[in-house]
């Protein structure tokens, strides 16, 4: 009997049986790791972190509560403001991109646009027209938008006999993931100074609607997928047993996407609960985030491993509780029975 | 109510799916829709639903015209192919549907979903989700749905194309005891000729978009419009053989078959019906060849005689049809053209035996080189 042959059907033999579960538990060495180096050192002293590795508490080293206290106590409200802001921030702008991107995932899904191109040209000709207008001239800018706004309008009513080619829905999903092509810290700046003329600056507004706009293409990208997986008899068979559209998608449709939409929810919202860049363009002290608080302990006197371990340790578990919350949610087999045998 | 479509067109950018469709079911009758894949049997019906605009002509349901009405607005029910129940709904949450869409009240919703669970044996199963049932019992669960609210009319497309045979012979039963208990206008489709065969009070051939032939499955079965229906329905398909037709009798190769025709045609088709025919002593029939295949089908036997010197009529709908291309090429060897001859299940030959074939003179249909019907 050779080592290299399953014992069983459906087993695998000793020898990759051994490989495959030692290089599984090697894997999860590699990521647990972090996790568990970044926990003791938010209980080391500073002199303890620079002797050197040690990794066994109470054998290697006494652990200490100073850096927990020193976030919690000293710094105090400096903790819990930016922490409260993650929170509102992440969350409103997760609701708002899941609201608005399944809405238009779902319409790119099921129904088929048409976009003249010349109405597109048109669009971004106004647009060059009001930059050239802000740039050029003493314009205050709410009139030149308005009057951009009108030109545009007036041009494509004045144009709506001309031939044109016209663009279809693949087009307007490609445009759609084509915000994400760029990365955000190409519009920081821009960014910037459209809440600096705003007066919107440190603001959470500011950085719920940055992050809503960045999240939207994500959003409208993995629900289409989804959407478009969810046969469409059933929402024909909904509209013969008399239900409006909008029925449709709150009773069939939504239910059906849920796995899609925890999941999509789950992306969206780490990535705003983690977001640093813009959060750093966007504020200076009242609308502060937490990982702009995690940057900010790499401070003159160098790196202070230790309080930093703690804050990414408060930062970790809501995620770590959240992610185990959806879960269930995205489960397969929803789409079970509903069609075929 | 009747359901009617009124010279109804459907054309996808160039591609003409239906041409010019008129149909018409009366009240209570039980209306099948046969053709083929891309026979546009589909379409028609999702027009009726209004799931499909129409490019020109007019739908109408119970005299109203509904072609510019939401399907909503229809009242007509339907059951797909595929079942399209509500995975996230029990049971009885899927009947009651179109009852609590409707509104009414939950006592009375509940009362119908009972009644209508019990016509078709669901009683059991009302708080089950469809991932918990059999395809026989979503197909049920289909039914029910629609029957529910008492529509103007059903509309069934392939309902029982994904159940095993044995479970779907039973449902035809059902579905036409039910259909007619109910007295409701039904327009089924289905490309299952015996489907069409079994349940319908009148049957509408579709072929590439245009109606072949409307009329009751006896009608379609013996007075075939066309090659196209002929070829198209029974099973075995009618035998077809190429060759002239002259005044009084049909030439094909070496053999002349009379027909009670006084046309001639330098192109033409004949067809015959198995059972029409019959077996006799080499020489002393119409026909004569070598006995090619013999099968026994249980209550009867199919006995396969190649005639030789005869050439292969040409476009034949029913072989393409019923897969004549593919036999034609099995095994890279020439297939002679050959009659199929419905015997009793206990003659006996051996193979290659020379045989007569016998049938009536006015049996026989001949069709002219469009495939139209000459009589």
């Amino acid at each position: 009997m050779s080592l290299f042959e399953a014992r069983r059907l459906g087993e695998m033999s000793p020898v990759s049986k051994t490989i495959v579960y030692g290089l599984l538990g090697l894997w999860t060495l590699v990521v647990l790791f972090p996790l568990y180096w970044v926990l003791i050192t938010s209980f080391k002293l500073p002199g303890q972190v620079a002797d050197g590795p040690d990794y066994l508490p109470f054998v290697d080293f006494a652990p200490s509560l100073h850096a927990w206290r020193y976030i919690f106590v000293d710094l105090g409200a400096d903790t819990f403001r930016p922490y409260w802001n993650s929170v509102v921030i992440a969350s409103i702008s997760t609701v708002l991109a899941m609201a608005v991107g399944s809405c238009a995932a779902y319409a790119l899904a099921r129904l088929h646009f048409r976009p003249r191109l010349l109405s597109v040209g048109l669009f971004l000709a106004a647009l060059g027209l009001v930059i050239w207008a802000l740039a050029a001239t003493a314009v205050p800018w709410p009139i030149a938008l308005s009057a951009g706004v009108a030109i545009f309008v007036v041009a494509v009513f004045a144009l709506r006999r001309a031939p044109s080619p016209r663009l279809g829905n693949g087009d307007i999903l490609f445009w759609v993931i084509s915000q994400r092509i760029l990365p955000p810290v190409v519009a920081a700046l821009p960014i910037y100074i459209m809440f600096q003329q705003l007066g919107l600056l440190d603001t959470r507004t500011a950085i719920v609607l940055t992050y809503t706009t960045v999240n939207m293409p994500i959003v409208v990208w993995l629900m289409y997928d989804f959407f478009v997986s969810i046969p469409k008899d059933l929402e024909e068979s909904a509209e013969l047993d008399g239900a409006s559209k909008l029925r449709i998608f709150v009773e069939i449709v939504l239910p059906l996407a849920r796995p899609g939409l925890a999941a999509t929810s789950l992306l969206v919202l780490i990535l705003s609960w983690n977001e640093y860049l813009l959060a750093l363009f966007l504020s200076t002290a009242d609308a502060q985030t937490i990982p702009l608080l995690v940057a900010a302990q790499n401070a003159t006197r160098g790196p202070q491993w230790w309080y930093m371990s703690v804050l990414i340790v408060i930062m970790i578990l809501p995620v770590i509780a959240l992610t185990l919350l959806l879960q269930r949610f995205i489960a397969k087999g929803l789409l079970l029975g509903a069609v075929k045998g | 109510m009747t359901v009617v479509l009124d010279r109804v067109t459907k054309s996808f950018g160039r591609v003409e799916v239906l041409r010019e469709l008129d149909v018409r079911a009366e009240e209570g009758e039980f209306l099948v829709l046969l053709g083929a894949s891309g026979s546009g049997k589909t379409t028609a019906l999702r027009m009726i639903a209004g799931l499909e605009s129409t490019s020109s002509g007019r739908v109408l349901i119970g005299g109203r015209d509904v072609t510019e009405v939401l399907p909503k607005n229809r009242d007509v029910a339907m059951v797909f192919q595929s079942y399209a129940l509500y995975p996230h709904k029990t049971v009885a949450e899927n009947v009651g549907y179109p009852l609590r869409v409707r509104g009414g009240s939950k006592e009375e919703i509940e009362r119908q979903v009972r009644e209508v669970a019990a016509q078709v044996q669901l009683t059991d199963y009302l708080d089950r989700y469809p991932r918990q049932l059999s395809g026989g019992q979503r197909q049920r669960v289909a039914l029910a749905r629609a029957m529910v609210r008492r529509p103007a009319a059903f509309l069934m497309d392939e309902p029982l194309s994904n159940l095993d045979a044995k479970l779907r012979g039973h449902m035809r039963t059902e579905l036409k005891r039910m259909q007619h208990e109910l007295g409701i206008t039904t327009v089924y489709v289905t490309h299952d000729q015996i489907e069409a065969m079994t349940l319908a009070d009148r049957v509408a051939i579709l072929e590439q978009g245009v109606l072949q032939q409307l009329g009751t499955p006896r009608q379609i079965y013996e007075d075939p419009a066309n090659l196209f229906v002929a070829g198209f329905i029974g099973s075995p398909p009618m035998n077809l053989l190429g060759g002239r037709l002259e005044p009084g009798r049909f030439v094909a190769g070496a053999h002349a078959v009379p027909v009670g025709l006084d046309a001639s045609a330098g192109s033409a088709t004949f067809g015959i019906r198995a059972e029409d025919c019959s077996l006799v002593e080499p020489g002393a029939g119409l026909l004569d060849g070598r006995l090619w295949a013999l099968e026994l089908l249980g209550d009867h036997s199919l006995a396969t005689v190649a005639i030789e010197g005869v050439p292969a009529p040409k476009g034949g709908a029913g072989q393409i049809a019923s897969g004549g291309d593919a036999v034609a090429s099995l095994g890279g060897r020439e297939t002679p053209v050959t009659i199929a001859v419905k015997v009793a299940k206990d003659w006996d030959a051996r193979e290659d035996a020379p045989v007569g074939i016998a049938f009536a003179p006015g049996a026989g249909f001949v069709f002219g080189s469009s495939g139209e019907r000459v009589r």
